[in-house]
């Protein structure tokens, strides 16, 4: 009965899941490789003090993916990140300038990478601390206690006299072959790939699911058996790095850290940009930060014209207005988002990005279509059906969501079955190999005919025995699919 | 025959509320344990005494002769320890299979590390866990709905995906929280089957709060009632279902001794169920 079985298997293709054909691959990825180049053509193109705005954006961008961390992904408020940005670029500037002497002597590479992963190791302990205060304390007290925390370290830490050297600011000497605007601009676009990278390896893994479910509810994380804790940490370590990453990058693009440079209006546009952007949203964090980096430069002349048109509005030319404009206008953005957009720029540009990762072009995420309906449809009836215990009355239930599903009912199945035995005796199987089936089936097309059994039977039946099954739930699966043919076939 | 799990005395009060006053309960391998009683009388209470979230202030829990009492719950989980939720208990923002994935984190085979750095063993195992959770959805004939995301499923199918998610994490107990509830009584007896059949095929044992009486008299073995935090009574379903305690439980002081709780339609329906499978 086992071969029964094997030929009831294709009941289960993943059938709405739908790829794009080889071209539709080569178009996304040569869309994929102009935005690249694109970016890379506009940094190589520009003038120098735009290269260095762009270098700013990158960083900026950086900066955003650490925020995201805390408040997207584990959903904790952290209002103190000029703190963990201030630290590690004055420690980065400390150690390139006072330990490795660069200020005169020029800077080399390794000293580059050595002060930076200082920074970012400083970063990391610095948001580790705060991690631990959030294990105990959450939502609005949280979000006080790192306003103190950034506070505290903007009036503490940043006027300690050696690092600061006495409110001047300690310089940081750009790495040689890398001190021209154009070529840091690089640099700091490298190191956004790199943040990109970990981001994205983070989120794909078991980290950045359990990092999802402790924000959604932490009972059920735990009953998943994921340890809330060291899970909260982690996300607010990887944060610290983030930014002490971007501290760093920061330190060697100003060439000069002076405390100023990390007061709270910074952490208020952080903020902003990650809520404009989309809070957990890798693609929209980066385009919001980007844009929030750029936003006061193309604001300035705007600024001046203005201040220029009339008597009063002289304040807008000052130096530093431009700051408060930037946080008028991002909060005005943020509270636009918030109540008609809150996916943010994210959810805007998610139709592209959906595409570029693979799947059809639509303004609504898969799976919201009549895909869904037709399917649920199909997983109210299949268990019973897969069990073998249909009850009358429900058969003409699953038979009517079969018409327009895959072969779902037990009529359809019937068919199968007895053509199955009608065929040549295949080699009898005394279990089915779980692992390779749904590999197998799913690339067989949704709409194979119920009649047509796989040929999977006659392949696989012979190499497989008990000796193959696996772990706990897989070999107990075994068994079971022959047990509910059996009973099926009884019920027949 | 040793128990899968064994609570002894456990006692625990919120300020001065008396939430579970000296409550043991057993469950011995391969039976399905019910847990009944009226609202407030502290089933999810002793469920999350049991899992750990919370610590409860007398008593103790053995799982297999083992005090894991000081165990966190994510340990216990690991255990084999796995639990359902009454307000379903996944997680609203992932996919079907992702939170099948997540149920399967204490038994993958990397470390967080590698999988923040892309270390190349986490790609592998990745493949063998996704493998492993269509496997576990195939089970329930959810395959179709894997990468749909969990917002306007229905209420039932939701239900189902949680017993799928709990049945990844590889548990020899499955505590059940409700596994009917909003459920019709046709739909509860469905259920009640699947448990059944899972029991017999995955060799499961389960400790499950019901409050579907018929359901209860089918599936479980053995049954506790608990009112006001303390066990009741306890003893075989249909026993437990006639006792005159239980009956004024739910019913109030004035109900009639000994009033049969089921209702007929329902035994029909069982009738009708068991005349389709025998030819």
């Amino acid at each position: 009965m086992a071969t029964a079985t094997e030929v009831l298997r294709p009941v289960t293709t993943r059938e709405d899941k739908w790829r794009p054909s080889t071209k539709g691959w080569v178009a996304r990825r040569a869309v994929l490789l102009l935005i690249l180049g694109g970016i890379v053509f506009l940094t190589a193109s520009v003038e120098g003090f735009w290269a260095d705005r762009i270098a700013r954006a990158a960083i900026f961008a950086v900066i955003g993916l650490s925020l995201n961390m805390v408040l997207g992904y584990i959903g904790q408020v952290s209002l103190g990140h000029q703190a963990f940005v201030g630290i590690a670029a004055f420690i980065a500037a400390y150690y390139a300038t006072e330990k490795a002497g660069c200020e005169f002597e020029g800077c080399s590479m390794s000293t580059f990478i050595t002060s930076t992963v200082f920074a970012a190791l400083s970063g990391a302990i610095a948001a580790g601390v705060l991690g631990l205060v959030a294990l105990r304390i959450r939502g609005l007290y949280l979000a006080l206690i790192t306003l103190a925390y950034g506070l505290v370290s903007q009036n503490s830490i940043f006027e300690i006299s050696f690092l600061t050297r006495g409110g001047a600011g300690m310089p940081a000497v750009r790495p040689d072959g890398w001190v021209g605007d154009h070529a840091f601009a690089f640099l700091t676009l490298i190191f956004l790939a790199g943040v990109i990278f970990v981001d994205w390896s983070m989120m794909r893994s078991k980290v950045g699911r359990a990092i999802l479910s402790v924000k959604h509810s932490e009972p059920v994380a735990a009953s998943y058996g994921i340890n809330v804790t060291g899970y909260k940490i982690i996300a607010f370590v990887l944060s610290g790095l983030f930014a002490g990453v971007a501290g760093s990058l920061l330190a060697f693009r100003n060439q000069n850290v002076v405390a100023n440079d990390f007061s709270f209006v910074e952490t208020l546009t952080w903020v902003l940009m990650v809520v404009v952007g989309g809070l957990g949203n890798r693609v929209g964090v980066i385009i919001g930060s980007a844009f929030f980096a750029m936003f006061g430069f193309i604001l300035e002349p705007v600024l001046h014209w203005l201040g220029g048109l009339w008597g009063p509005l002289h304040f807008l030319e000052e130096a530093g207005a431009q700051a408060y404009v930037v946080i008028i206008v991002g909060a005005a953005l943020a509270i636009f988002t918030i109540i008609e957009y809150p996916g943010g720029i994210g959810q805007q540009v998610s139709p592209i990005t959906r595409w570029l990762g693979g799947q059809r072009f639509s303004m609504h995420p898969d799976g919201h279509g009549k895909h869904q309906t037709q399917a649920s449809e199909a997983s109210k009836t299949g268990v019973m059906g897969r069990l073998g215990l249909q009850r009358s009355g429900s058969t003409d239930e699953v038979t009517e969501a079969s018409d327009e599903t895959a072969p779902t009912s037990v009529m359809e199945r019937a068919t199968v079955m007895e053509q199955a035995t009608a065929s040549p005796p295949p080699p009898p199987a005394p279990a089915v190999h779980p692992d390779d089936e749904p590999v197998a089936h799913a690339s067989g097309s949704a709409d194979d005919p119920p009649g047509k059994p796989d040929p999977v039977p006659e392949v696989g039946g012979t190499d497989e025995g008990p000796a193959s099954r696996k772990r706990g739930f897989l070999g107990k699966l075994g068994l079971q699919k022959n047990g509910a043919a059996q009973q099926e076939e009884k019920t027949r | 025959m040793t128990s899968v799990l064994k609570v002894e005395g456990t006692g625990i009060r919120f300020g001065g509320l008396v939430a579970l006053e000296d409550v043991s309960v057993s469950v011995p391998e391969w039976e399905i344990v019910g847990l009944i009683g009226p609202n407030g009388a502290g089933k999810t209470t002793l469920f999350n005494c049991i899992t750990g979230l919370y610590t409860p202030n007398t008593g103790t829990v053995y799982h297999r002769d083992r005090d894991i009492s000081p165990l966190p719950t994510h340990r216990r989980t690991a255990l084999g320890i796995g639990r359902t939720f009454q307000n379903i208990g996944l997680v609203r923002g992932l996919t079907v299979l992702e939170n099948c994935l997540v149920a399967q984190h204490p038994r993958i085979g990397y470390g967080a590390l590698s999988g923040i750095f892309g270390g190349p063993r986490s790609f592998v195992e990745e493949r063998k866990l996704r493998a492993y959770a269509m496997e576990v959805l195939d089970f329930f004939d959810l395959t179709s709905l894997a990468d749909s995301s969990l917002d306007g499923l229905p209420y039932g199918t939701l239900k189902l995906i949680e017993i799928a998610t709990v049945l990844a994490t590889d548990p020899d107990l499955v505590l059940l929280d409700e596994p009917t509830s909003g459920m019709g009584p046709d739909e509860a007896h469905r259920l009640g089957e699947q448990l059944l059949e899972l029991r017999k095929t995955l060799n499961l044992t389960m400790l499950m709060i019901e409050h579907h009486v018929p359901v209860v008299v089918d599936v479980c073995d053995y049954v506790y009632c608990l009112n006001f935090g303390r066990v009741l009574t306890e003893g075989k379903p249909t026993d437990v279902r006639n006792h005159p305690e239980v009956v004024a439980a739910y019913l109030g002081d004035e109900a009639v001794e000994g009033e049969d709780l089921s209702d007929e339609e329902h035994i029909a329906e069982h009738e009708e169920a068991e005349a389709d499978v025998v030819p």
